[in-house]
């Protein structure tokens, strides 16, 4: 994390991540390609542009930060990066979307993205048929992070909730942070607010360390993405506890045994999506497909875009806000990709690519289920 | 902006609608520079979807003497299609369909701006092969790749981009519409201007629309590496296999440069005591001819003084065979802030003398050069290494790549086998071809273009 962007210097303008980033390929308009970004903070480094405008800015928010271009780069450049770094930049000239800068208030007025109150984060618990064992509890084994949109978007609460369930299932002694579990904080970091990061930051781990937690688990790819690769080098020390995503933690719970499966189920052809957070930005590219070798009928077939190469559901760097039409049409090209395996069920790991699929295969009629691969688990074990 | 400029800007959005004229500095930015590191800002970039949506905007360029600057993708690497000039830049990557397969005759006809790569997958899926392969052909088109008529490993028994074009639609610089070509395989009815377009680097008009030629995809394939102490010895293997009557698919040098380089950067466990390495693919449509050729390349290697041969049994092994000449280019990135790769060509024969020159200069001046290519036509690629931020360094590339070009001249071959001249070759042309030569192209240029809009300042010295 700790890039500079004196490294657009290394980009040897190949062209080559032209070839992978969704946006280029979708407008074929080379302003909005990876190797463009780099030559326009070139440009603004080395006085070609002068005085960068809404203009300018305009091409580092119009990005997925998908790592598409980073994860094929010859040269090593981590143009996701350099977007980020350059959108904290365009935060202290002025020139930061509005959607963007609201957003960012909101998270330091309330601690979660939404503005709610913090202490709605549990409201998902309250229609379960069992209220989940990790509420309230002070000490435990393991913490389970929710993430803002897992909270407080009731359109995505089936994913904790699915996940709490199973959790039960296997008797893993588990904690709830409530309104004690603040945003991330990677909206704060990528919008420059590196301060308001690490406020969050130190408040989250002090939380965790509070429960004696040995491992933090989250079902949301950006939040495990910014935990494991930001926090430790923002606090200047080890965390102390082991981080993991869900479809590790479900994995290894699978594989040891711990969740009985059910024998009943109709078979059915599934495809994965990689959500970019949690498969080229994270490298966890084996565990959501060992979990799916694991579930009883379930056939496995591949995108042809997938692990490393996989495309962008059009949900990531906030694009949906700066652009939605843009973002949509992404989702459709990867909605259709799925449409092509011929699978009764797209699923994912991630409650930002469940929802922006989950439209685009409703926009464009295709006979394909989405789901979350936690509500997969869970309708895949024997009901305790 | 000039009067010129808006009434310009005006009729080219009338002409294609605001969507396609892109005029922000922002915009003019990411349409100014190439795969080299020369860069110039255009007047504005244009984004036509169609042959008529192309001609309208150079007659409304010529008209007005503005320059047209055609471009794919911008991954040349002769500085061909930056608008040095300023004026237009004319990009046909939304140009990208393909517009009629004909299994029976065997072509197809693609949109210039279709990316290689995908007009492969394409016709692969329907049993039908393409197979000019330019290591960048997910991140470049037909039209580019026609354009400087590309080659790359496969060319050794394929052919080049050129040998595969059957027929053109050209914009001219007047903004007329003409097609060459045509599907009949045999046509001498008069001057072949299908040839005179290929490897024009957009100077005689803007190539939209391509007939090519298709072979029956190859269903089998398999690779040897080989590991050869002396120099002379892996040059003499390639002359050996080619004498045999075996024409590989593929035939790549590695000298140690590019081994140290390659090690040094990806540690795949490469020997770094031998001088040379070659990676030599034989593919077919029956599986015996191809492993009994396998074979036999790999026989002639020990023959010939290679220490160790590798043959893949299976894809993997094949895949990992390759591991190491694929990984050249990130290794090279990662060596030095700044690569400048020549592209000179000899005659086979000349290799091991092309590449003990080389060395010497690279000694002479204190900049490393890795040196690897295509053994099988005599096409290397030295890259020379180096910091741009330090003048010095700077000078002394100019100078190292004038004595490369002497020394491939001296050897009885050229400045460049599949990159093209751009700009970046211009000042050693007269020196490759004579002032004869020039003078004739010259006259052509004048004769196509003789308001000189169509990329101007490009090829021709």
């Amino acid at each position: 994390m700790q890039t500079s962007t004196d490294e657009y210097r290394r980009c040897i303008r190949c062209g080559l991540c032209l070839s992978v980033c969704p946006l280029y390929r979708l407008t074929l308009n080379e302003t909005n390609s990876p190797r463009s970004r780099v030559a326009l903070l070139r440009a603004v480094r080395e006085g070609l542009l002068e005085q960068p405008t809404g203009d300018t800015a305009a091409q580092f928010y119009r990005c997925l930060l998908c790592s598409s271009c980073t994860f094929v780069c010859p040269s090593g450049v981590t143009v996701d990066r350099l977007v980020e770094l350059t959108r904290g930049e365009m935060v202290h000239l002025g020139l930061q979307p509005q959607p963007l800068t609201a957003l960012g208030e909101r998270i330091q007025q309330s601690h979660n993205i939404s503005a709610d109150p913090n202490e709605n984060r549990l409201l998902w618990t309250s229609n379960l048929p069992n209220p989940p064992s990790g509420l309230g509890k002070t000490q435990a084994e393991v913490v389970y992070f929710v993430g803002c949109v897992g909270s407080l978007f009731p359109r995505s609460y089936s994913i904790p909730q699915s996940f709490v369930q199973v959790l039960e299932r296997a008797g893993v002694d588990y904690a709830l942070l409530g309104d004690q579990e603040w945003c991330c904080g990677y909206p704060l970091a990528i919008s420059g607010d590196t301060e308001g990061a690490r406020e969050t930051i130190r408040h989250n781990v002090e939380a965790v360390r509070a429960v004696g937690a040995k491992t933090l688990v989250t079902t949301c790819p950006s939040c495990f993405h910014f935990w494991k690769h930001a926090y430790a080098a923002a606090l200047g020390e080890e965390l102390g506890f082991a981080v993991q995503h869900t479809t590790e933690f479900i994995a290894d719970l699978l594989e040891a045994g711990r969740l009985p499966l059910r024998a009943d189920l109709p078979p059915q052809t599934v495809t994965y999506h990689d959500p970019c957070d949690l498969g080229r930005k994270s490298e966890v590219f084996e565990a959501p497909r060992r979990i799916l070798a694991h579930l009883p009928g379930v056939t496995v077939v591949e995108m042809a875009e997938n692990r490393g190469g996989s495309h962008c559901c059009g949900g990531g760097g906030n694009l949906e806000s700066f652009d939605p039409e843009l973002s949509k049409e992404i989702a459709v090209r990867r909605i259709r990709q799925a449409g092509e395996t011929g699978a009764q069920t797209l699923v994912s790991a991630c409650q930002q690519c469940e929802r922006t699929l989950a439209g685009a295969a409703r926009n464009e009629r295709l006979r394909l289920r989405v789901k979350d691969i936690t509500e997969m688990v869970l309708e895949a074990i024997e009901p305790g | 902006m000039t009067d010129l400029s808006q009434e310009l800007i005006a009729r080219l959005v009338e002409a294609l609608g605001p969507q396609k004229v892109l005029t922000s500095l922002e915009d003019r930015i990411a349409y100014s520079y190439d795969g080299t590191f020369a860069q110039n800002l255009p007047d504005l970039a244009v984004l036509p979807e169609s042959t008529e949506e192309v001609a309208a905007v150079v007659a409304i360029a010529a008209e007005r003497r503005v320059p047209v600057v055609p471009r794919g993708m911008a991954s040349g690497l002769a500085a061909a299609s930056i608008p040095f000039s300023g004026g237009i830049a004319l990009s046909l990557t939304r140009m990208n369909r393909v517009l009629e397969l004909d299994e029976v005759n065997r072509t197809v006809r693609v949109e210039a701006g279709i990316i290689t790569a995908d007009l492969q997958a394409y016709v692969e899926a329907r049993g039908l092969f393409y197979p000019p392969d330019p290591s960048s052909n997910k991140h470049s088109t037909i039209g580019g790749n026609i354009a400087c008529n590309a080659g790359g490993p496969r060319c050794l028994k394929y052919g080049v981009t050129g040998d595969y074009v059957m027929g053109l639609t050209v914009v001219l610089p007047d903004g007329r519409v003409l097609q060459t070509g045509g599907k009949a395989i045999k046509n001498v009815v008069g001057y072949d201007l299908t040839s005179l377009f290929v490897g024009s680097e957009g100077t005689l008009g803007v190539i939209t629309e391509a007939l090519l030629r298709l072979v029956a995809l190859p269903r089998f394939a398999n690779t040897a590496r080989a590991e050869f102490p002396s120099l002379e010895d892996a040059s003499r293997t390639v002359n050996a296999i080619l004498g045999a009557g075996i024409v590989p698919a593929t035939l790549e040098l590695m000298d140690e440069t590019a081994i140290a380089c390659i090690e040094e950067a990806m540690r795949l466990g490469l020997p770094l005591d031998i001088e040379a390495m070659l990676i030599i693919e034989a593919d077919g449509s029956d599986e015996e001819v191809v492993e009994r050729e396998i074979a036999a390349i790999a026989r002639i290697c020990r023959e010939n003084g290679a220490r160790q041969v590798n043959v893949a049994t299976d894809e993997k092994e094949r895949a990992a065979l390759w591991r190491a000449r694929r990984s050249v280019s990130p290794s090279l990135a990662r060596k030095a802030p700044n690569k400048l790769g020549e592209d000179i060509t000899v005659p086979r024969s000349a290799i091991p003398e092309a590449i003990r020159r080389i060395k010497a200069i690279s000694t002479r001046y204190g900049l490393p050069i890795v040196i690897f290519g295509h053994a099988g036509d005599g096409n290397l690629h030295p890259n020379i290494l180096f910091d741009r931020q330090d003048p010095l360094q700077w000078e002394k590339v100019e100078a190292m790549a004038s004595e490369i070009f002497d020394a491939a001249l001296a050897l009885g071959g050229t400045l460049s086998g599949e990159h093209g001249v751009g700009t970046l070759k211009q000042p050693y042309m007269e020196r490759a071809l004579g002032a004869l030569s020039i003078e004739i192209q010259r006259r052509i240029k004048q004769a196509l273009d003789p308001l000189n809009v169509m990329n101007p300042g490009k090829v021709l010295p």
